[in-house]
């Protein structure tokens, strides 16, 4: 028999952005050996971590992402010699951005995972779903997606007054 | 320090436009250059705007004045291919318009034996919100001038103007950074919220800034859709983010972006906070030495690292 499940309240969606040759394969290792570790992380991959533009990360968060995973292989293993060096910058600049914005940056993780670190791999995804998880749902970019949104405020008291109105 | 009667001098821009008329004169009648990019006085009193000289006799039709506002850079960038294809172009550049020639000669978007740099000694330009009446004082200066730093343009072919001594301005710029740095974040993000939601999307900040030469700009693509376009709150966002992401490194502050926003979105803001990041980070100044990487272009081996798992 399966071991009970514990419900929660919320489930954070978390998206991991990968780069094929480490942490994809380091990821495909934990699945092959049966390691475990929370469903919440959606793998979306890449040749490299140089191709992760920060606006990918920028909306993921703007369409529903909880937090935001960007994984790939330790610096001087990159296959395409320098993609994850020019990535490190571009990321450390990215996160200085962010914070000056506001954005929380616990929600949003770097890691570098080689192919042989499934173990790494399941210990990073466990650890970024449960901070997460304790945080809550993000809240700043959906409630900037629905503002002035139109369609989603057309059941306004004043509305729904106007309606009632009519003889 | 500071006292809010303090004035530059207006004879130091008169100075200054007199000699700018005399060498622009001086290179279109020898035929060194086939035009020369300056301003001119704009139409109503006190203003001026960008022109181009290309007859030696309209060579007195320019000027230099606290209202000389623009970064001439922007003319010599592919957006504006009509003006470099004439040959090669005169330019008259303030310290902080210097500094973008050079970013995008850098970039390999200029060249510069392609140009003839005339720099000018620059004590301060107005204020967006200035009343062009009054001479530069505490009240009417730009924020970029009060914390400038290259009054006196180098490596130019020629520089002219002489800099009396200044008086001391507030550091409004830095001043307002430090208020945000000590903040909260949820503190800051409804402080940009608040700001970003006012954005009409006119991409003023984008036609105005000399870096912002691509011939197709990310944000303009819909097909995948990278920002959204309609001005609601969620893609006004999306849309300072990378416009901050896309200039840092390379954005020497001119400040045109803050100007040109009819919103008053202090957009400089982000662009003084990326650079300040980037030179703690790599110790990166854009806008000094030509022919150099940027920060996000290059990379070393023993990059921080300390917010990677």
């Amino acid at each position: 028999m399966h071991a009970h499940k514990e419900n929660h309240d919320f489930e954070p969606k978390i998206i991991a952005f990968v780069c094929t040759w480490c942490t994809y394969a380091g990821a495909d290792l934990a699945g092959t050996s049966r390691m475990q570790y929370p469903a919440n992380t959606r793998v979306v991959k890449f040749p490299c971590t140089g191709r992760i533009d920060p606006v990918f990360i920028l909306r993921a968060f703007q369409k529903g992402a909880d937090g935001v995973l960007v994984s790939g292989c330790h610096p001087g293993d990159c296959h395409y010699m320098a993609g994850n060096f020019h990535a490190r910058r571009r990321f450390a600049a990215f996160r200085a951005l962010l914070d000056f914005i506001g954005v929380d940056l616990q929600r949003l993780q770097f890691s570098w995972v080689s192919a042989a670190e499934g173990g790494k791999w399941v210990e990073v995804a466990t650890e970024l779903t449960e901070r997460v998880r304790a945080l809550g749902p993000m809240r700043e970019f959906k409630e900037l997606e629905a503002e002035e949104q139109w369609s989603g405020v057309i059941d306004t008291p004043e509305l729904q007054e106007a309606y009632n109105n009519i003889p | 320090m500071t006292n809010s009667a303090q004035t530059i001098d207006p004879a130091l821009y008169a100075a200054v436009t007199d000699a700018v008329r005399a060498e622009a004169r001086k290179v279109l009648e020898s035929g060194a250059v086939a035009a020369v990019v300056g301003w001119q006085a704009g139409r109503r009193a006190g203003t001026a705007m960008p022109t181009i000289v290309t007859d030696p006799a309209k060579a007195a039709d320019l000027i230099f004045s606290p209202a000389c506002v623009n970064n001439l850079a922007l003319y010599l960038t592919k957006a504006k291919k009509e003006v470099r294809g004439k040959g090669k172009i005169a330019i008259v550049a303030k310290g902080c318009d210097l500094k973008a020639l050079v970013g995008l000669m850098g970039e390999n978007q200029l060249k510069r034996e392609e140009l003839h740099i005339i720099g000018v000694v620059c004590a301060g330009v107005q204020g967006a919100a200035a009343d062009r009446s009054l001479p530069l004082s505490e009240a009417t200066i730009a924020g970029k001038c009060r914390e400038c730093t290259v009054h006196t343009p180098e490596n130019t072919d020629v520089t002219v103007g002489t800099l009396t001594e200044l008086p001391h301005f507030t550091p409004t710029e830095s001043a307002e950074l430090a208020r945000l740095e000590a903040m909260t974040p949820a503190e800051r993000w409804s402080f940009w919220k608040e700001h970003f939601s006012r954005c009409i999307r006119c991409y003023a900040c984008r036609q105005v800034c000399p870096f912002c030469y691509c011939e197709q700009c990310l944000c303009d693509r819909n097909r995948p859709q990278a920002v959204e376009t309609t001005p609601r709150p969620a893609g006004n966002m999306a849309w300072h983010i990378v416009r901050a992401m896309h200039l840092a490194g390379r954005c020497a502050g001119c400040a045109e972006c803050e100007r040109a926003c009819p919103m008053d979105i202090p957009l400089n803001l982000l662009n003084r906070k990326m650079a300040r990041e980037l030179k703690e980070l790599y110790g990166h100044e854009a806008g000094f030495k030509p022919k150099e990487k940027g920060p996000l272009a290059e990379y070393r081996e023993d990059d921080d690292q300390s917010f990677i798992k």
